[in-house]
């Protein structure tokens, strides 16, 4: 039973990270209709931003945080604003074609800057945890968790209360009456997909402090944030979240009961039947 | 007389190789309602284009002292020249209340845009009560009510109202009517273009007909009422 527990936390404290890596991915494909295969990639750019700061910088990597979002946020924005708003709402083809190709440009040109090996994002409270009741709670894991759903909620709360974010719902809900008052959707595009990629850089960052982030770290994260924001909704956060909570603890549950090996066949198959079961809400978002 | 806030004379406009206008004239006056009345497809909804400038069109199109013709679609929308679009356009999945905060994206005048909600809200009582309702859930006259707030919430000195009565009861589309009447007495110029002419008729001043693409009768609309050409063609009687 205490193992069971242990098992149980594990995945909530991963599936939390899962579910602020696929938010980015969702927020996007909403507005702009663009399945982004390249958000895996910018989570693996967030890494290696937190990554340097640390290690050459001196800061604390859940300092550093911020200054990887803004950095993503920026990159994020230009790559729409002069590379991707020219086959913004075109067809689905080409988005996964261009966004593909990016992936392959940053994964390698991760290579060539950070090489292959592993990093770790190793501060000096890595080890520590607390323990409650049996069960071992990492206090880097839990830190990660618990800005994983602050970011979720705020993300929410921008988009629910703020005029640019009711802006950028309204776009996505109706590009003809957004424009018809007065709406820029070419600003709207690039700032949400600077926020995406903002998300997706505190993504890689806090994955840097949990596990191991190398250049090649982003086709599995992709897969897995395209899985859970479709299982989640595109256009709500805390549904994402959950999403991120249910593959979490269904791949912990997994390693405990059959085998770690077995973790990527579970978020795959779910792939698999997302794809089967809804393809209507994968495709009819044109 | 006052300077008109709409003129348009000798408007040709059409889509790409396609001319749909040739000529089109039409004036209107401040505190006017005016109706623009024609069949499916006899290029109403494309006058409108033309003017918001969302397609190209050579001729004379000024509005309220500017020459539209050199105005994109924003800068013909910030000078109050406001559409109620065909078929609505809501944002389905957003409250009431945030569709007409749309309605005001572009305004920064807080106190200004606080009094347009009081006035928008004291027009339709109906939509202060469902202001927390998803759009979208909305019965078909409310949305359109929905539509008009959200129009008024853009402080309009020009209500361009596009085929408002489309799909909608005999009765809505009277409260509807009142609204515009309404609106007009608290200084907001209306251009109605409608397909259900007797409707259009009981609320304007003065009508303009369209049939492919010119304007084939213009006057009062108890001049037009009584036109037997416009009698047997928009008003049933034989």
């Amino acid at each position: 039973m205490q193992l069971f527990a242990q098992i149980l936390v594990n995945g909530i404290l991963l599936g939390g990270l899962y579910g602020l890596m696929a938010l980015g991915m969702g927020l996007v494909w909403g507005v702009l209709n663009i399945v982004n295969l390249a958000h895996g990639a910018l989570i693996m750019l967030g890494g290696y931003a937190v990554y340097y700061l640390y290690t050459k910088g001196g800061i604390d990597p859940f300092a550093a945080l911020p200054i990887a979002m803004v950095l993503l946020f920026l990159f994020g924005y230009l790559l729409q604003r002069f590379l991707l708003n020219l086959i913004v709402r075109s067809a689905q083809l080409n988005t996964l074609l261009i966004t593909f190709g990016l992936d392959v440009v940053f994964v390698y040109l991760a290579q060539l800057l950070f090489s292959a090996d592993f990093r770790t994002i190793n501060p000096p409270y890595a080890g520590s945890n607390i323990d409650v009741g049996g069960v071992t709670i990492p206090y880097a894991q839990l830190a990660a968790f618990l800005v994983a759903i602050f970011l979720a909620a705020i993300l929410f709360l921008f988009l629910d209360r703020t005029r640019t974010g009711r802006a950028i719902r309204a776009t996505a809900q109706n590009l003809t009456a957004a424009r018809l008052y007065g709406v820029n959707p070419r600003r709207i595009y690039a700032l949400t997909f600077g926020t995406g990629a903002a998300l997706a850089g505190a993504a890689g960052g806090l994955y840097g402090v949990v596990s191991q982030i190398t250049p090649y770290i982003g086709v599995t994260l992709t897969a897995k944030s395209f899985v859970i924001a479709i299982l989640g909704g595109l256009d709500k956060p805390i549904g994402v979240i959950l999403g991120g909570l249910l593959l979490g603890i269904a791949e912990a549950m997994t390693a405990l009961y059959l085998d770690p090996t077995f973790t990527d066949i579970i978020s795959f198959g779910l792939l698999v039947l997302v794809l089967v079961a809804k393809p209507a809400q994968i495709l009819g978002r044109a | 007389m006052s300077a008109p806030l709409l003129e348009i004379a000798g408007l040709s406009a059409g889509y790409g190789e396609v001319p749909v206008l040739s000529g089109v004239g039409l004036v209107i006056q401040p505190g006017e309602i005016v109706t623009l009345v024609g069949s499916n497809g006899a290029g109403k909804t494309t006058l409108l284009r033309a003017v918001s400038r969302v397609i190209a069109g050579r001729g004379t199109l000024r509005f309220d002292g500017h020459d539209l013709l050199t105005h994109t679609p924003e800068q013909v929308f910030g000078l109050g020249l406001v559409q109620v679009p065909e078929g609505r356009q809501l944002f389905d999945k957003m409250s009431v209340e945030d569709n007409l905060k749309m309605g005001a994206y572009r305004r920064k005048d807080e106190a200004g845009i606080a009094r347009s909600f009081e006035r928008v809200y004291e027009l339709f009582p109906r939509m202060k009560e469902r202001r927390t309702q998803i759009a979208g859930s909305l019965s078909g006259g409310e949305q359109q009510m929905c539509a008009i707030a959200r129009a008024l919430m853009a402080a309009p000195k020009l209500l361009a109202v596009d085929e408002m009565s489309l799909g909608l009861a005999p009765v809505v589309v009277d409260q509807l009517l009142a609204v515009l009447a309404e609106i007009r007495k608290q200084g907001v110029t209306v251009l109605l273009v409608e397909q259900d002419v007797f409707a259009a008729f009981t609320v304007a001043d003065r009508g303009y007909v369209m049939e492919t693409g010119r304007i084939v009768r213009e006057g009062a609309i108890s001049v037009l009422s009584n036109d037997p050409e416009v009698q047997k063609a928009y008003l049933g009687v034989q």
